[in-house]
């Protein structure tokens, strides 16, 4: 920045966007979670207690779900990472109009994120495309029950639906890298598996772990999918948090369960940082 | 500069990510807003905000309302009781006129203080009610009027026609691994009172611990039969019509959709019995359209309302002002006059320990 003086004006409206909507609120569960939620009078207690914490401690659901979650957050980010590399350095290598390779990765973010959850359960569905193709091509008798309605559901479109923002950084990290780089490699002797493992992956790192932080997080916090593709043992943590706002009125409960899921992504920021990713953004 | 190069251009695309994102989220946050709410038209009129259980707001007999008090009325449809006191409390009762309360929610309601005490000698329908629903102790307390009762019905179990030739004698067939992954329940904690009836405790609002922890084991035990739980109307009925179940706990009016989608579905009340509710019509105190609520409630218990809310949904009316059009046949069906088949449905209220259902049913959704 050239001066504090020219800093400040551009700053500002950023910072008080991100104060108003983004750090109040966060203070504002923080406060809540130490609250107790009185369901026989319908009032907030709003003395100080760590009861949430305990009530959450004292509960096994909590952690089993917690830990279902944080499995099916870095399941869904290990598929992407795999799904969306080869697609990133397709683009980045092959495709001469980059612009427009990029632009059909970000168009289904165009459309709502229910119609493309909706469009997993018609594919899935017992009468869905899926069904209808294996019986025609003889795999399966009658249509399964298998794919609709499960955990297998909710990764599917967790991983389709996450998918751009895996391949975005992956896209920016691959197409920085200088080509001279490459055939550096290459002259010295290294073939291709030598060149990508110490040459490439070391510089896409940093790309790798912002489209983590984008699946993990976002995957970490879904209500919506496991509502609309799970099964019935298919509850997230965000479940769990929405039933406690939407329906329980246990807001104290539902803050405290929110701040859980903000140090579990805390803990898994910590752990990028420690990868050195962090610094070369 | 490489790194910052690389910060940079790393920015900006993740800036285009998230404004892509940002856009497609407010408009899909706008798409299931206005999925639900119809379209408001551009005028001085008043407005009437309306919360309440789906096929209360149907165009069919509220066009007709709009059009007498030259007025709009909005809705917002929640799935479950607990939903409907849970969006009625975040606003502390500002931001609807009306919600069709049901017995389990009744209590919350009226103990939340934002309901207007209703004077019903200004309703001049009052009096066509049935005499069950003049003073019901779910909405009436110590004889002041915190609602008034439009609609009832049975919490029933729904079949496909073409899986069950007779009617399921029994909700075991909702328990039963004959029927696995193809069954359904309601996705609510008030869905524990089913299962005491299905257990044999005719008293299903009154649990002690052990019977909840029983309660618990079997709806643990159920868990994996289940093909999923269901939120909404909208939720059963397009499952069905997928070949996803053959059997559901469900209300009259996903019968009534299924039959008017030509779907062969039938319906019927087990032998354990069945649980059901009694929906009440309250008015918000600090809603600035007290006049025309109290029409909409008027209305909703006189001869249109009822007869329009009776078609959408096939639930039974409050009201004797309906008999007329709707003619003895169907007041004979819908059980309209006949106390003792009322008496027998174990009407939604609200447990004492509701929060221990609540915690039974999380531990169980987990």
């Amino acid at each position: 920045m050239r001066s504090t003086a020219t800093a400040a004006p551009l700053l500002g409206p950023s910072v008080l966007w991100l104060a108003v909507f983004y750090l109040i609120p966060l203070v504002l569960l923080l406060v809540q979670s130490f609250w107790t939620y009185d369901p026989i009078n319908v009032v907030t207690d709003q003395s100080f207690t760590l009861g949430r914490y305990s009530d959450i401690g004292a509960d096994p659901v909590y952690r089993d779900v917690l830990w279902k979650t944080v499995k099916l957050a870095a399941l869904v980010t290990i598929t992407d990472i795999a799904l969306a590399f080869p697609l990133a350095a397709y683009i980045a290598y092959r495709v001469k109009r980059k612009s427009l390779g990029l632009l059909l990765v970000i168009i289904p973010l165009w459309s709502s994120y229910l119609v493309r959850a909706y469009a997993w359960r018609t594919i899935l569905g017992h009468d869905g495309v899926l069904n209808s193709f294996l019986i025609w091509a003889h795999v399966l008798s009658h249509p399964s029950d298998a794919f609709l309605f499960s955990n297998t559901a909710m990764y599917i479109t967790f991983t389709h639906v996450w998918l751009p923002f895996m391949v975005l950084p992956l896209y920016t990290a691959l197409e920085k890298i200088p080509p001279a780089l490459l055939e550096a490699s290459r002259d010295l002797g290294a073939d291709g598996p030598r060149t990508f493992a110490h040459v490439v992956l070391p510089l896409v790192l940093p790309g790798i772990i912002a489209g983590s932080i984008a699946t993990f997080s976002l995957t970490m916090g879904d209500y919506i999918t496991p509502s609309l593709l799970g099964g019935p043992d298919s509850n997230l943590i965000g479940n769990l948090i929405f039933s406690q706002f939407g329906e329980t009125l246990n807001w104290p409960l539902g803050s405290a369960l929110s701040m859980l899921v903000l140090a579990v992504l805390a803990c898994f920021l910590i752990l990028a940082g420690r990868t050195g990713a962090l610094e070369a953004m | 500069m490489p790194s910052s190069l690389n910060r940079r251009s790393f920015l900006k695309h993740m800036g285009a990510a998230a404004g892509a994102v940002g856009a497609a989220g407010i408009t899909g946050g706008a798409v299931a807003e206005a999925a639900s709410r119809p379209a408001q038209r551009a005028s001085s009129q008043a407005t009437l905000n309306i919360l309440c259980w789906e096929g209360y707001t149907d165009p069919s007999f509220v066009g007709p309302f709009e059009k007498m008090y030259n007025c709009t009325v909005t809705h917002t449809y929640a799935g479950s009781s607990d939903e409907m006191v849970a969006k009625w409390i975040a606003g502390h009762g500002n931001t609807y006129d009306l919600v069709s309360a049901s017995g389990d929610a009744d209590r919350r309601f009226i103990h939340s203080r934002t309901l207007l005490p209703i004077d019903v000698s200004k309703l001049k329908n009052f009096n066509q009610l049935y005499p069950k629903f003049h003073a019901p102790p779910w909405n009436t307390v110590n004889g002041i009027h915190y609602g008034v009762s439009f609609v009832w019905g049975a919490n029933v179990l729904i079949y496909d026609t073409r899986k069950f030739k007779q009617a399921p004698a029994s909700w075991e067939v909702l328990y039963d691994h004959k029927y696995k992954n193809e069954v359904s329940i309601y996705d609510s904690a008030i869905t524990i009172a089913d299962v005491a009836l299905y257990l044999g405790w005719k008293d299903c609002y009154n649990l002690n611990n052990s019977q909840l922890a029983k309660i618990k084991t079997v709806l643990q035990q159920q868990k994996p039969l289940l093909r999923k739980y269901w939120a909404g109307a909208g939720d059963v009925e397009d499952a069905f019509q997928h070949g996803e179940l053959v059997a559901s706990s469900a209300w009259p009016l996903m019968t009534n959709d299924l039959r008017k989608a030509h779907f062969p579905i039938g319906e019927t009340v087990p032998r354990e019995g069945a649980t059901g509710w009694a929906d009440t019509w309250m008015i918000s105190k600090s809603s600035p359209n007290v006049d025309l609520a109290m029409k909409w409630i008027d209305y909703m218990i006189g001869p249109q309302g009822q007869l329009g809310v009776i078609n959408v949904t096939a639930y039974s009316g409050s009201s004797r002002a309906v008999v007329p059009a709707l003619g003895p046949a169907r007041v004979k069906a819908l059980h309209m006059d006949d106390q003792a088949y009322f008496d027998q449905l174990h009407i939604w209220s609200e447990p004492v320990n509701y929060a221990d259902w609540v915690k039974v049913w999380t531990d169980v959704r987990g």
